[in-house]
């Protein structure tokens, strides 16, 4: 391919500021974390902290029931999970393999479930759960976040198993496989990338819920972290420093959750097709 | 993001699978479903636990919600578990004030000019990843991945951070590049410009979404189709506007969709910007009810502007709801 | 499960104690319970917890466990919890929120608390805990705003002494504007509780009756002289009109050196130095100037009440707390500590010494409230329409205007029905 040199240039060059501009706010966080607060509340910005200081990250950790809360919020986040990929895994087979009356309107209720506003449920969510004497607890909040990540986890599985090819479950059955024989020995290992992928929707949403848990636990060792989080902002002003701190040690199991499995998606998403 | 894959699967999915395994005829009904009573339930069997928590989960909070707005229902109600009907009345109150519509207005405009300009620069960034070199296009994947995977919360603070009007970033980098009315600038003062951070924010945190997948969905586009092309004489643009579009249309309308349901119930990012404000100008719909009701804690107002929300949002994806149920008649 | 097991912990501790003591007049009934109580961020001082919980277990046997709380959303937090069927036993309620709380009946009534332990709290600060004729809460502290100055800034100015009226302040202002390069004040554009004190110092009234509901009185000439009043001020400050003093921490901003002063709070004296040690030698204090120099500036009395929750099943152990709370050594110890001005004149004799305290009584004697009436706490919940009221007028509009501008929304929250 003959280009010119600009025709070779622009695209990286554009690639280089899209880069920057990406990627600067989650340096921007970090770098304020590490900065001491003279150097956060300066008239020039400091681009790099020099003079980097654990500070932040102390107050950010010392808080109350910090490990309560990370524990928390990793079992919500886990439990809904694996609850919500599991049922999602029947359901989405169910869709995508099978013929039955109703399939359509199945189809289209997942899709309706997927644009519920959570957060104008709140106060009816509430009284539900005051109601039933389940205040204070992880389990409705567990319950809650699987069902705000079940239909997409749904309709993402169900692209999945449309991609794995339906001979290769026939030719299963044809030597001897029932039927969920063949699902267990053939579509679910092929769909491990998929799994992955999803999970982390359901993953980053549990993870940053805020308003729910909020209103229903308001014991502090029942809460989670997005709460501790918020807490750095207050009536006695913002505190910078502790804020970014927090935000970086709350993204970051994320981010690294993220590297690891996005190309564990994308590629098995290529497999997929690939092969479809 | 696992959502990308749906949107190249599911939707993308049906033309993929129809080129390629073009000979899976109605025949297989028969070799899988000899039909039994058995058989007969199984999908059923399979889709009971999510209908159930559909149902419990879901449907529960909505049928209280529409319980809930029809009642007069305030701290002292709530407090003393007090149930009072008031018929219509919140709903009269609500679409009598002038206030509804107006934040109806915006919500749609908001929506449209985030989710048009998520769609293009998502896919021209994902048009750019398939042109890049292995070095450039790992770099801004990388990037590209950072802003994905920030928590939201986490992304707003520091938005608000960036734009703060003392020792913010963004004040003080215009103020060296010579435009020194920014050096305080206060960007949460007026409508236009929260909403211009707030969408700056969206934006960001949207296209990398849009765009990786867009990029993986390209690269599933197979060659033959652009040596076909390429044979009749096209160029780029032509390549593009006949093999590169069609192949990715599914695809373009799911995620659309996907961002417009997002973008339109986009909460935390609004509301820890500014509250709604300035003056209330920022109020999207989910804002408003939240404001409305559980800010001012007239809850059973809340409840009605809710239920108003759900309908607004059926409204504006009906129409890509009434294709897949028509796609969905073809499939299978 | 878990908790069972930490009661009988608990029990067990306590019958050990018990017996140890022997001849203490601890209630066994009351042993092994634990009493709840909901304190706001920086109300209650880690001796003052210690001392409480200390005497109240000594006194009844029972525990009591301090949740602090954040301002922030707090008025929904409340309510919700009042709703609930363990609601916290007892819980500090802002002054000018009581009688929202009172109206809902999630207020236990302390009529018989108030004949025994209340008979000499000062009558301008436990009005705001009487509704309907009936005590709903105990006044327990107050506080107000004043000047903090930074001392060196002022002697570049060439200032010598602070300023007694608020012409002369206005001056000293426009001295250091003059001649440093600081900026004279700190004045974001809604710190509203220093305009309710302007207010107040004007004569004016926020609401007013129209028949037998209230409505917005912003419109009032002589609140639009507060405002002006405000704006002047706010013209020597480069703030955000459009934010208040938490955003950012006018304190911390002030701790960079470069201010002649900021209107706060005496806590957040702490706050500036906590971000910059240097700044310490250089803080003053004095009471916002009024008019004329015999009176200073009528300020905001901040101050919180201690309610019980009517859905407490421990109402008892509760006021059992709250007179030990209340009592003069508990609470002259938590004026003290805390710098804040107690519910009794007589304990205001622990402020001696207090250079910061000693600055707000002035100010606190000629201090009000925002208007005491139930409908009142709706108007403040965020978005506050006078905070969009002062900004407005800050931004230009005429007083007048801008009010016109609000009257609506303040009305339509007055008029909420409860």
């Amino acid at each position: 391919m003959k280009r010119s040199l600009f025709g070779r240039i622009w695209p990286n060059a554009t690639a280089v500021v899209l880069f920057v501009g990406f990627a600067f706010p989650v340096y921007w966080m970090f770098a304020t974390a590490f900065k001491p607060t003279g150097d956060i509340i300066s008239d020039d910005p400091v681009w790099f902290p020099t003079d980097a200081t654990l500070e932040h990250f102390k107050t950010a950790v010392d808080a109350d029931h910090f490990w309560t809360l990370v524990l928390n919020s990793v079992t919500v986040t886990v439990l809904s999970v694996v609850f919500s990929l599991v049922i999602a895994l029947f359901a989405a087979f169910a869709l995508t393999r099978m013929r039955f009356k109703g399939r359509r309107g199945l189809i289209v209720t997942f899709m309706l479930a997927q644009m519920a506003p959570w957060e104008v449920l709140i106060i009816a969510m509430y009284m539900i759960v005051r109601d039933n004497d389940m205040l204070d607890s992880l389990v409705p909040l567990t319950a809650f976040y699987t069902m705000m990540v079940l239909p997409l986890t749904i309709l993402t599985l169900r692209g999945y198993i449309a991609a794995v090819p339906k001979e290769l479950e026939e030719s299963a059955m044809v030597d001897g496989c029932t039927r969920p024989q063949a699902f267990v020995k053939v579509i679910f290992p092929l769909l491990a990338p998929g799994l992955m992928a999803t999970s982390l929707f359901g993953f980053i949403t549990a993870w940053n819920e805020f308003p729910l848990v909020l209103i229903l636990n308001k014991s502090a060792e029942k809460q989670t972290l997005p709460l501790w989080l918020s807490q750095f902002q207050t009536a006695f002003g913002d505190d910078w420093g502790a804020t970014m701190a927090a935000s970086s040690l709350f993204a970051l199991p994320i981010l690294i959750l993220f590297i690891f499995l996005q190309r564990k998606a994308v590629s098995g998403l290529t497999d997929g097709a690939v092969k479809g | 993001m696992s959502v990308q894959t749906e949107g190249t699967d599911t939707a993308g999915e049906p033309a993929v699978r129809k080129a390629r395994v073009p000979a899976s005829p109605r025949g297989d009904d028969r070799t899988f479903g000899a039909p039994s009573r058995r058989r007969a339930a199984a999908p059923y069997l399979l889709l009971l636990p999510a209908l159930l928590a559909t149902l419990v989960l879901l449907g529960w909070p909505l049928l209280k919600n529409g319980l809930l707005s029809f009642q007069n229902l305030n701290p002292r109600q709530l407090i003393q578990h007090l149930t009072e009907w008031n018929g219509v009345d919140n709903y009269q109150e609500v679409l009598s004030a002038g206030e509804f519509w107006r934040v109806v207005e915006r919500s749609v405009i908001f929506t449209a000019v985030n989710v048009v300009l998520i769609m293009v620069l998502g896919t021209l960034i994902g048009l750019l990843l398939a042109r890049l070199g292995k070095r450039m296009r790992l770099l801004l994947l990388f990037g590209l991945v950072l802003a994905w995977a920030m928590p939201i919360i986490a992304a707003t603070t520091v938005y608000k951070w960036l734009f703060a009007q003392r020792f913010g970033v963004v004040n003080w980098v215009l103020d060296k590049l010579g435009w020194h009315s920014m050096a305080d600038h206060n960007w949460l003062q007026t409508q236009f410009s929260t909403f211009a951070v707030v969408t700056l924010l969206l934006v960001w945190q949207s296209i990398p979404f849009v765009a990786i997948n867009l990029y993986a969905a390209t690269t599933t586009i197979p060659r033959e189709l652009y040596e076909a092309a390429s044979l009749d004489g096209a160029g780029a643009w032509k390549n593009f506007t006949s093999v590169t579009l069609p192949f990715l249309r599914p695809f373009l309308y799911a995620t659309t969709f996907l961002e417009v349901i997002w973008i339109f119930k986009a909460f935390p990012q609004i509301f820890a910007m500014n509250e709604g404000g300035p003056d209330h100008l920022t109020e999207t719909l989910p804002i408003y009810a939240y404001v409305e009701g559980v800010g001012n804690q007239h809850f059973g107002l809340g409840a009605a502007i809710s239920f108003l929300t759900i309908v607004v949002l059926l409204v504006i994806t009906s129409y890509y709801l009434r294709m897949v149920l028509k796609q969905e008649e073809d499939e299978l | 499960m878990k908790r069972k097991l930490a009661a009988a912990i608990v029990i067990a501790g306590m019958m050990v104690s018990v017996s140890a003591c022997g001849g203490d007049d601890g209630d066994e009934g009351d042993a092994g319970q634990t009493l709840t109580v909901w304190a706001m961020d920086g109300s209650t001082p880690d001796q003052w917890v210690k001392d409480v919980s200390a005497a109240f277990e000594k006194k009844t046997g029972a525990k009591v466990k301090f949740e602090t709380q954040k301002w922030d959303g707090i008025q929904q937090k409340i309510t919700t919890a009042l709703s609930e069927s363990t609601p916290p036993d007892v819980i500090e309620v802002g002054n000018t929120q009581t009688p929202a709380y009172a109206a809902t009946g999630g207020l236990a009534e302390l009529d018989d608390l108030k004949k025994e332990i209340g008979a000499d709290w000062t009558p301008s600060v436990s009005q705001s805990s009487v509704y309907d004729g009936k005590q709903y809460a105990a006044p327990w502290y107050f506080t107000s705003r004043v000047v903090i100055y930074n001392k060196k800034v002022w002697a570049q100015a060439g200032i010598k002494d602070v300023p007694k009226t608020r012409d002369e302040f206005f001056k000293d202002l426009e001295a250091i504007d003059k001649k440093t390069d600081a900026e004279p004040i700190y004045l974001p554009g809604q710190n509203w509780y220093f305009f309710d004190g302007l207010t107040i110092g004007q004569g004016a009234d926020l609401v007013k009756k129209q028949g037998d509901k209230y409505v917005s009185n912003l419109g009032d000439p002589k609140v639009s002289k507060a405002m002006e009043v405000y704006k002047k001020y706010a013209s020597y400050s480069k703030a955000p009109r459009d934010k208040d003093e938490a955003t950012p921490q006018q304190a911390e901003v002030f701790a960079k050196g470069k201010t002649g002063a900021f209107i706060g709070m005496g806590w957040e004296a702490a706050t500036a130095i906590n971000a910059n040690k240097a700044i310490e030698k250089d803080l003053g204090y004095f009471p916002i100037p009024g008019e004329t120099a015999d009176k200073p500036e009528s300020v905001f009395l901040g101050g919180s009440n201690l309610a019980v929750a009517a859905g407490s099943k421990k109402q008892d152990l509760a006021k059992e707390f709250l007179k030990i709370a209340l009592s003069d050594q508990y609470e002259g110890q938590l004026a003290k500590l805390n710098g804040v001005i107690p519910n009794k004149k007589a304990l205001e004799s622990n402020l001696k010494g207090n250079v910061i305290a000693e600055a707000i009584a002035p100010g606190a004697a000629v201090g009000g409230t925002t208007p005491l009436i139930p409908e009142w706490g709706a108007v403040e919940n965020n978005p506050n329409p006078i905070k969009s009221y002062m900004t407005s007028v800050l931004n230009g509009k005429s007083p007048a205007d801008a009010a016109k501008q609000v009257e609506d929304e303040i009305n339509k929250r007055l008029a909420q029905q409860n």
